[in-house]
């Protein structure tokens, strides 16, 4: 489509497009509907339980400001291509972990 | 200090009952449930939902609450009015509660007895407060703004606690005691964090349990909890809502059944939430135990 | 009643929330046990809810994030941060609007540049979840202004709120899709993450949607979700490729996007 179209061009395509598009969206929201007998994904994220006890996630120190860090591929993203860099995408650099 | 806790309430709301919830058993309302339960349309008493996850404008979880509400009893349980805190209440969370509330009118509002924010920040858990006059005076000026705000009593929850303060010179049965003779809130007597708490600083569940302020519970509340251990080898549990009541805790269900009469029990569980059947289960057990109170308790 | 129960800078509560987020903060004075056991182990117990709760706020927002970079990297990179920007809000479904910027600038994530986009989708997703019900425009509002064709260019687009569109250098619609099936690996080796992509986030009925947009439409719909005439916006659409008009509203309207239409310069602006 042209940059320059005419007010009564854009108009005129305007309609057409207003009408194509009434057509097909009954189509396409019939087709979405069709996949939803699954439950509510979302969780309520506020609660009054407590977490992991005692666990060492409160208290444990890391820094990733340190300087020898270790590539440690990790999750799906090492499967994503990487045609650009020379590292790959979906390298993940190693947290360097401190004693507190 | 003394207690008084068989004092009639005092307050402006004192004639309203606390809490208008059926004297049988609920569940807390977890989305991963909304739609076994209107399909099933369970003979539950009541559902018990967190404030804060319904402080959105619109969407699902309003439109399954707004059904779901429309066959059982509600009751609101906030969980981020920070009502042990050192600083003001947040007027703008009251407010969000005011909205809440006037938009599914639940049979009971509850809130804890502890603290969660603190300046701008907002820690996501449950904490201590000391115990003393100058927190005593503080909790009951925030609750007395509540009710004012809400126009309704409350119930204060007992809490779940891990740590003591040298600061505190009143023990927790005469502090809620004194809450609610001040304030005319009512009791949410948390079973399990009875016994966690017992447990977790050496005490006796009940002996405690005969010195809460017992004519005011409106509802009680039963969980599962975690083990751990202190620096010392001694047991520390920890109110993680993640397993079924614990056999000690419905023992205790039971004696406390015994001083309240038939009351209001939730069944909590907010972490590897079981499918709802189990849930439903572990609260007819509840009902079941609420029921032989009732039976026993009439006259021959 | 607002005045303070003790003297700032005291134990309880300034140290204690201090504490809860520092873990080189030693635990506040003032605390005590019956037994005699360390006050400090008990406090971690507190240290420890406040921050996995957080993390498991975060994880639940952004789980294709998570999958990306798999659970011990991002359960590391959600503690810093839970600790540099714990919430405001007691409503934690808001949390974590600060968390893609975070991503973005987080160095050990460098070698996966489109970690902070998909995050911006997957809190778009949350919004759009909780954003106001409101009423789509039904289809015979939409008729009955093909009655006068000339007034169609000076119209405006009035969007639901649960509506909301991203614009990315990178593949964000199909690396998120890629993460709904049972087989992300295989999906995500056809993906090129460097295409880039556009996602129209809307609510349809109880669900959030996301559709992929080619560049032509996305400025489109940008232009009309900025208050832009429909003629306005058709300018802009056709300078940028992939362009379909008719495909363009009729995404918007399966969508349930579009809750009216107004004269432009009349309807609010969004």
């Amino acid at each position: 489509m042209s940059q320059n179209l005419s007010r009564q061009a854009s108009a005129a395509a305007l309609a057409l497009a207003l009408g194509a598009a009434l057509v097909a969206a009954p189509a396409a929201a019939a087709d979405a509907a069709k996949e939803k007998c699954y439950g509510v994904a979302m969780k309520g994220k506020n609660d009054c339980k407590a977490g992991a006890g005692t666990s060492c996630a409160g208290t444990s120190v890391r820094d990733h400001q340190g300087n020898a860090w270790s590539y440690v591929p990790a999750g799906t993203c090492e499967k994503t291509a990487s045609p650009t860099s020379p590292t790959g995408m979906g390298q993940l650099k190693e947290f360097k972990e401190k004693k507190a | 200090m003394a207690s008084s806790h068989r004092a009639p309430p005092r307050g402006p709301f004192a004639a309203v009952p606390a809490s208008a919830l059926p004297a049988s058993a609920g569940l807390g309302l977890k989305p991963e449930h909304f739609l076994d339960i209107l399909a099933t349309r369970p003979a539950l008493g009541f559902f018990e939902i967190h404030a804060e996850n319904y402080m959105v404008p619109g969407g699902p979880f309003h439109h399954y609450l707004g059904r779901i509400r429309a066959d059982h009893a509600l009751s609101v349980h906030g969980v981020g009015l920070s009502i042990g805190g050192a600083g003001p209440l947040d007027e703008a969370h009251l407010d969000r509660l005011a909205v809440l509330l006037d938009r599914y009118a639940p049979e009971s509002f509850s809130e804890h007895l502890a603290w969660s924010s603190h300046g701008e920040r907002y820690f996501n858990d449950l904490l201590p407060a000391p115990y003393n006059a100058a927190t005593l005076a503080a909790v009951c000026a925030h609750i007395d703004r509540v009710q004012e705000r809400l126009g309704r009593r409350m119930l204060l929850e007992n809490p779940s606690t891990y740590v003591e303060f040298v600061a505190s010179d009143i023990d927790e049965p005469v502090f809620l005691s004194e809450i609610v003779r001040r304030t005319g809130c009512g009791l949410l007597l948390d079973v399990n964090n009875l016994y966690v708490s017992c447990t977790n600083h050496g005490r006796d569940p009940y002996a405690e349990l005969e010195r809460l302020p017992l004519a005011a519970v409106g509802e009680i509340h039963l969980a599962g909890f975690a083990h751990a251990l202190d620096s010392r080898g001694a047991p520390l549990l920890i109110d993680s809502h993640g397993a079924p009541v614990a056999q000690a805790v419905w023992t205790l269900y039971d004696a406390a059944l015994m001083l309240t009469g038939p009351v209001a029990t939730l069944i909590e569980r907010d972490n590897d939430i079981p499918a709802f059947a189990v849930l439903c289960a572990e609260a007819m057990e509840a009902g079941r135990r609420i029921a032989a109170l009732n039976e026993t308790a009439m006259p021959a | 009643m607002n005045a303070p129960l003790f003297p700032a800078g005291q134990a309880w509560p300034d140290d204690f929330a201090a504490a809860l987020l520092d873990p080189a903060r030693p635990a506040p004075a003032g605390l005590t046990s019956w037994n005699g056991s360390d006050p400090a182990q008990r406090f971690a117990v507190y240290r420890n809810n406040v921050t996995v709760s957080l993390i498991d706020a975060l994880a639940d927002t952004f789980p294709v994030v998570q999958a990306l970079v798999g659970v011990d990297f991002f359960r590391a990179m959600a503690r810093e941060f839970v600790r540099a920007a714990p919430p405001a809000s007691p409503v934690l479904a808001g949390y974590g609007d600060e968390f893609p910027a975070f991503v973005a600038g987080f160095a050990p994530a460098a070698g996966v540049p489109y970690l902070a986009d998909v995050a911006r989708l997957e809190y778009a997703r949350v919004l759009v979840f909780h954003a106001a019900d409101a009423t789509p425009v039904a289809a015979d509002a939409v008729a009955a202004l093909l009655a006068e064709p000339a007034t169609l260019p000076g119209l405006a687009v009035r969007f639901v709120p649960a509506c909301s569109l991203l614009r990315s250098r990178w593949a964000i619609a199909s690396l998120w899709a890629a993460h709904q099936t049972d087989d992300a690996a295989g999906d995500l080796s056809r993906i090129d993450p460097a295409a880039p992509e556009n996602a129209l986030v809307c609510r349809r009925g109880l669900d959030v949607e996301v559709r992929a947009l080619a560049a032509g439409d996305a400025a489109f719909v940008a232009a009309l979700m900025g208050g832009a005439s429909l003629g306005e916006a058709i300018a802009l659409g056709a300078g940028e490729p992939g362009f379909d008009l008719a495909g363009a509203l009729g995404l918007l309207l399966a969508a349930d996007a579009i809750a009216g239409f107004t004269p432009a310069g009349e309807g609010e602006q969004r």
